[in-house]
């Protein structure tokens, strides 16, 4: 369980972190999600007790990250793939790691097995690919079998094969009961391998609930056909709904449930053809929350929409 | 639950500090420059010696003129201590190391464990080596020490403290700036500039002033007899160790308060 509260942090005149409380529950993974600069490697860097926040705090388990004993065992990260000395063999890394935080060293070699890379574990790691560098982090927040994980931007750099690995490596960590935390700025990518999300702008919070949650709370559109679109569209319009018909005949109608617009059908004795609630994808869900929020808006894009 | 250990962190910190290249190859250079050149000088000096001025051969001190390497060495070990930490700011890892271990001074005191003993036994195994070379080179033509004698002694030991000293202060510039660039120009700076500026002071102020500089002080270090202009040699060691101490805790300050 990682509880972030009230977080603020500023550098100088930026406000990186505005004002964020949120958590994060162990058993399901939880995507971090915001635009370019909004906020979430500065968050995780709070959470690792690497940056200390302006006001408010942080704590894991209910401790801080300065009061673990042994924070490997507690913790795991990925921050940053390329962040190992580039000189230096994975083995050695992983090696140095774990002695650290007295794990047992034979550890080094289950990791390494364990995210592929095995093979070039006596190799530099400035000669690895990011993929490989990726699978190293990944590697190192392991180590300390830790309940508790937070990966930022890890599918970075990653082949299809590879993040189809990682997904289904984030829903075994969470099924085993872990808290698992990942960030990424693409929803796509997020839709398919979190439960919850945070989704964040401009370091402040906008909104946080299950991927179901969010999908459905733009929803309520149905897709409509009908045998007379005419003679339902007046019954739904006079029930307070409003209607759009498109030319190929299929009508979107927005303020009553699939479930309503069959009654009203049936009362109104027209016969439905399709009858399909919309589900807004999670793309358009974060594009909708995040418009505003958007620190570095493409020339093109800004022209685009004024 | 075993917990985080200066013991355990010296561990890992000697592990870092060995796997990578730039420390053989620094150590490797401080060897070759204290050797090479501790021969360079003493064979110079005794191809000289039959035509060297009285007076220069009245105040002729063989053991510091042995160990002249160490003044080239200095430079090496001192970038040794700057790549220890700086290596991990310029990499990034130095997130990973705090995250494990986040008592921040367990860290500066793990590195200098590791830092000070290492150097410290290259150092006094290459200083006396030297030593006993040069003595070699100069038998027959120039006057010998040896190290029965207890000045002879204490000023061989203390060359190899000089130069521990000075990867000390080097680890401390490191930290301190967290760049490596950054950290050798001020090294070098110390130990180069700071006397060309104290030569252009007046004459009374240089006196006092030269004594106090780094290189003066490593000179005072080796020297069976400092000059009368200088310290003696434990009050020099003593005034370096004071300046590496204050640089180490400053920038240990620095590393817990500020983010990584
Ligand atoms: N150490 C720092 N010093 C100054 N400003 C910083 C620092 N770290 C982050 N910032 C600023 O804080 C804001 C948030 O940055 P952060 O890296 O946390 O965003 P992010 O959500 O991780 O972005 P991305 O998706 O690009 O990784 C940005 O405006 C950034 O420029
Ligand atoms: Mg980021």
């Amino acid at each position: 369980m990682i509880i972030v509260d009230h977080l603020t942090k500023r550098y100088g005149d930026t406000l990186a972190v505005n004002d964020l409380s949120f958590e994060v529950r162990p058993g399901v993974v939880t995507g971090f999600l915001g635009p370019n600069g909004s906020g979430k490697s500065t968050t995780m860097r709070v959470i690792m007790g690497l940056d200390a926040p302006s006001s408010g705090h942080v704590t894991i388990n209910a401790q801080r990250y300065q009061e673990l004993k042994a924070p490997l065992r507690e913790v795991g990260a990925l921050l940053d793939a390329k962040a190992v000395h580039p000189g230096r063999t994975a083995r050695n890394h992983l090696l140095a790691l774990a002695v650290s935080n007295r794990i047992p060293t034979s550890r080094v070699d289950e990791v390494l097995e364990f995210t592929g890379i095995a093979s070039v574990a006596d190799k530099k790691v400035g000669g690895y690919s990011l993929g490989m560098s990726q699978r190293l982090g990944i590697a190192g927040a392991l180590l300390g079998d830790p309940p508790v994980l937070l990966f930022d931007e890890p599918v970075n750099g990653l082949d299809p094969e590879g993040i189809r690995w990682i997904r289904t490596f984030f829903r075994s960590l969470a099924v085993e009961g872990r808290t698992v935390f990942v960030s990424s700025h693409l929803m796509s990518e997020m839709a398919q391998s979190a439960d919850e999300i945070v989704v964040i702008g401009r370091g402040r919070l906008i909104t946080q609930g299950t991927v179901d949650e969010l999908t459905a709370s733009d929803a309520g559109s149905v897709l409509v056909r009908s045998a007379d679109n005419a003679a339902l569209r007046s019954v739904l319009e006079a029930a307070g709904n409003t209607v759009d018909t498109a030319n190929d005949g299929t009508m979107t109608v927005r303020g009553a449930s699939a479930e309503a617009i069959g009654q009203a059908a049936l009362a109104a004795g027209v016969a439905l053809t399709e009858l399909t609630p919309q589900r807004a994808s999670l793309e358009e869900v974060f594009m909708d929350l995040t418009a505003d929020d958007v620190e570095y808006v493409s020339s093109l894009d800004a022209t685009n929409h004024g | 639950m075993d917990s985080v250990t200066v013991a355990s962190v010296t561990h890992a910190e000697w592990i870092k500090f060995r796997t990578v290249r730039s420390t053989i190859v620094g150590y490797v250079v401080t060897v070759v420059l204290t050797l090479g050149l501790g021969a360079l000088i003493t064979s110079a000096i005794r191809g000289h010696w039959q035509t060297m001025e009285p007076l220069r051969k009245l105040t002729f001190d063989p053991v510091s003129t042995s160990l002249g390497g160490t003044l080239f060495a200095q430079f090496a070990v001192g970038v040794i201590g700057i790549m220890f930490i700086t290596s991990e700011y310029s990499s990034g890892s130095i997130r990973t190391t705090l995250a494990a271990t986040p008592r921040r001074v367990q860290v500066v005191v793990a590195k200098l464990i590791v830092l000070v003993s290492v150097t410290a036994v290259v150092a006094e195994v290459v200083v006396f080596a030297a030593f006993l070379m040069g003595q070699r080179i100069y038998e027959g033509v120039v006057p010998t020490a040896s190290l029965a004698s207890g000045a002879v002694l204490r000023s061989v030991i203390l060359g190899g403290v000089y130069l521990t000293l000075l990867a000390t202060l080097g680890f401390g510039l490191g930290l301190l700036l967290r760049q490596q660039s950054a950290a050798i120009s001020v090294f070098t700076s110390l130990l180069l500039i700071v006397p060309i500026i104290v030569f252009v002071l007046p004459q009374s102020w240089q006196t006092s002033v030269t004594r106090y500089e780094p290189s003066s002080l490593g000179h005072a270090m080796m020297s069976v007899t400092p000059s009368l202009d200088m310290f003696g040699a434990w009050t020099a060691t003593l005034v370096l160790a004071s300046y590496v101490v204050c640089v180490v805790v400053l920038s240990t300050v620095t590393l817990v308060r500020r983010d990584a």
